[in-house]
């Protein structure tokens, strides 16, 4: 304890010279606290947005063979799944059942192609909830069957209004031509701005236009109450869906979840599938689509790590050099507390703990520094194109830190300061009291 | 009471009589789309000819498409070459059966496509390029007569037979002296009329009479048609070699 008193009214002497030091800790401290709270916010927010976009963090299809040998998608009412969903309901935060089609939407001489999710209204609260309304009302969609939410830009697009038709044009899903008609009830902004605009129709109707029937979907999604058990999670479903004596589709199925039909990996070699009986699910979760981004993260969250420990390596030659000063304007100092009985070990003490409380110190400083900048730079939204609102959270750029990440970099700052410090401080302890009393230092 | 018995008995012997000759038109009606069908094919030789092709499109404007087109009806095969506008020279359609590939020379590569496609944007389809087939696909929902024109012609209502047929209703217009459609109208499943397709004009190319001009109109887009006209047209054998990939590869060297 004395050592320590000694070495915080050290530190507190030579207030310009701790400054600096600790400053140049602290700038250390700030940028890898930035780099790992923004790719932390980026990670967060793009699976979030994933999820959002996509209607969930675990994502059911189903295939099956029609009469004709065709492959199609479609999920009946079944058992197995149901039992699935009760057995695992404390897990499940919310899941809907949705149909979805890339259809032309027509409006007099306009078209536009654009995905449309049949979602069942009376089940999707969540889903209303979210939307932002620029034109209409809602309310309709839960009691006109053929009432369709439009994103505004393709309202823009097709020239139309709240309250006049459009026709949508598509196929079933064994290739047939189809045509109905929208009453457009309300237009809504983009959702969250991601450039993946949907419109939203009643599932009953759009079933009826793929020609499935009204209890029939094609996507089951599921939000999970906790996200680190997802892919627990999911081998739970993969497993359970596998129909005795079947072999599972694949043990980790390639990536294919995909927006309105199309792929989101385009990557998708054909290849012969021999016939089989019933459903076949596919269960996919957010961590396979987040694989590539998190890659991404981690090579920057590396760039960080390898500029912190270059910061920290000049900072540790500037602690060592500054040490060596310290000794040498401290040796009559030294001289003096050896005289009076302190001990070896004591002197090195009073240094290595100037070395930890510089660090903690930096650290502290470049935290709250970190924290200012996260906090204005958190603030101020954003007007950037929506691909890039992918990464963002409603127009702002977030920023997250892992209680873990902020105590290992203190970690190593401390450690580094330490292993600067320790020379010096060495060389302080085994100076002679009398060497050091007749020093002219 | 004699006279109510012999409304009773008109009535029962109208009602025995008329399925009879129902039966006998539904039949002759089938044999007419058989006759179609039949006319449209070029069993045992070849077909070639110059499609030009006006798109209009209320958002896109005018399009001029020229296309050369090779065909054989033994074994379903089709090549289409376009040759206007000048950036999609040397794209191609080959059909081979039941595949419909198409070929894009900017990337050499071939994509898998469907006949249920629409040919660049236009209002023609893939599967326009080949033989009629309302006889296989079609089954007879109801007839009647029409003037079209000047022309006298049957009127049928046609439904499919199964949902692989892309148009699961159509209506078509047929010259009762000479089994030709004049007009078709195809229908969604939902019974919305989605495309009509007109045959102003037909020529005998050896023993197949097809239409050398045709007009169809999307009727779901206002404003949007496309005008297709055959020059060029020949009969004459054309090498085995045209009909592959290989050719479709070679010809844009």
């Amino acid at each position: 304890m004395f050592t320590l008193k000694v070495a915080f009214r050290n530190i507190s002497r030579q207030k310009k010279r701790s400054f600096l030091l600790a400053g140049a800790i602290a700038f250390g401290m700030l940028v890898i606290t930035v780099i790992n709270a923004l790719t932390g916010g980026l990670v967060e927010n793009i699976r979030d947005n994933f999820a959002h976009a996509l209607g969930g963090h675990v994502f059911i299809t189903g295939r099956e063979f029609n009469e004709r040998g065709q492959i199609i998608s479609k999920i009946r009412p079944d058992e197995r799944l149901d039992q699935l969903l009760a057995e695992n309901a404390s897990r499940i935060e919310a899941f809907t059942k949705r149909s979805q089609a890339l259809p032309s939407l027509i409006f007099g001489s306009k078209q536009t192609m654009h995905l449309v999710y049949g979602v069942d209204f009376h089940e999707e609260d969540k889903l209303l909830a979210s939307l932002v309304v620029t034109q209409g009302s809602l309310d309709p969609v839960l009691t006109l069957e053929n009432a369709a939410i439009l994103p505004l830009p393709a309202a823009e697009r097709l020239g139309v209004e709240v309250g006049e038709t459009i026709l949508v044009r598509l196929e079933t899903l064994t290739g047939q031509h189809n045509v109905g008609e929208l009453l457009v009830v309300a237009l809504v902004e983009d959702q969250e701005q991601f450039g993946l605009s949907a419109a939203y129709v009643s599932r009953a109707y759009l079933n009826g236009l793929l020609g499935l029937d009204p209890e029939e979907y094609q996507m089951l999604n599921m939000f999970l109450t906790d996200l680190g058990l997802v892919d627990e999670f999911t081998r739970t479903f993969r497993e359970g869906l596998v129909k005795p004596g079947e072999e599972p589709d694949e043990d980790e199925p390639e990536l294919t979840v995909s927006v309105g039909g199309v792929p989101l990996d385009p990557a998708q070699q054909q290849r012969r599938v021999s016939r089989w009986e019933g459903t076949r699910y596919r269960v996919m979760n957010i961590n396979q689509i987040m694989e590539p981004v998190e890659l991404a993260v981690g090579v920057l969250n590396r760039v960080g790590l390898v500029i912190f420990i270059i910061l920290l390596l000049v900072t540790m030659v500037g602690i060592t050099n500054t040490f060596r000063m310290i000794l040498i304007e401290r040796t009559k100092e030294i001289g003096t507390m050896r005289a009076f009985g302190m001990h070896r070990s004591q002197v090195q003490r009073i240094f290595l703990w100037e070395a930890v409380l510089l660090g903690l110190v930096g650290c502290a400083a470049g935290l709250a520094l970190a924290g200012l900048l996260i906090l204005v730079v958190g603030h101020w939204p954003l007007n950037v194109e929506p691909a890039l609102q992918f990464f963002l959270n409603q127009g702002r750029i977030t920023f997250r830190l892992s209680l873990g990440g902020v105590l290992l970099n203190m970690f190593l700052v401390v450690l580094t300061s330490l292993v600067a410090a320790y020379w010096p401080a060495r060389a302080a302890a085994r100076l002679s009291p009398i060497k050091a009393l007749s020093s002219n230092f | 009471m004699k006279r109510e018995a012999l409304v009773i008995t008109a009535v029962l012997l109208l009602l025995a009589v008329v399925p009879a000759v129902q039966a006998e038109d539904l039949s002759k009606m089938r044999a007419i789309l058989e006759k179609i069908d039949a006319q449209s094919r070029f069993d045992g030789v070849d077909f070639s000819a110059l499609l030009t092709m006006i798109v209009e499109d209320p958002e896109e404007g005018i399009e001029k498409l020229v296309v050369r087109q090779f065909r054989r009806d033994d074994g379903e095969r089709y090549l289409l070459l376009i040759q206007e506008p000048v950036t999609q020279r040397g794209q191609g359609y080959l059909l081979e059966g039941d595949n419909l590939w198409f070929y894009d020379p900017s990337s050499r590569q071939f994509a898998h496509t469907s006949l249920k496609e629409t040919f660049q944007d236009s209002d023609v389809r893939n599967a326009d390029f080949g033989s009629s087939s309302y006889a296989s696909s079609y089954e007879i929902e109801g007839y009647g007569e029409d003037v079209l024109g000047s022309f006298e012609t049957y009127i049928m209502d046609l439904k499919a037979v199964d949902d692989t047929v892309p148009f699961p209703y159509a209506r078509i217009w047929v010259t009762k002296d000479t089994n030709l459609v004049l007009k078709a109208e195809e229908y969604s499943l939902t019974r919305r009329l989605m495309r009509s397709a007109l045959f102003p004009k037909y020529a005998k190319v050896g023993e197949a009479i097809i239409p050398v001009q045709m007009i169809f109109v999307d009727e779901l887009v206002e404003g949007k048609k496309t005008q297709v006209t055959l020059s060029e047209i020949s009969t004459a054998k054309i090498p085995d070699h045209v009909f592959t990939k290989a050719y479709l590869e070679r010809v844009n060297r």
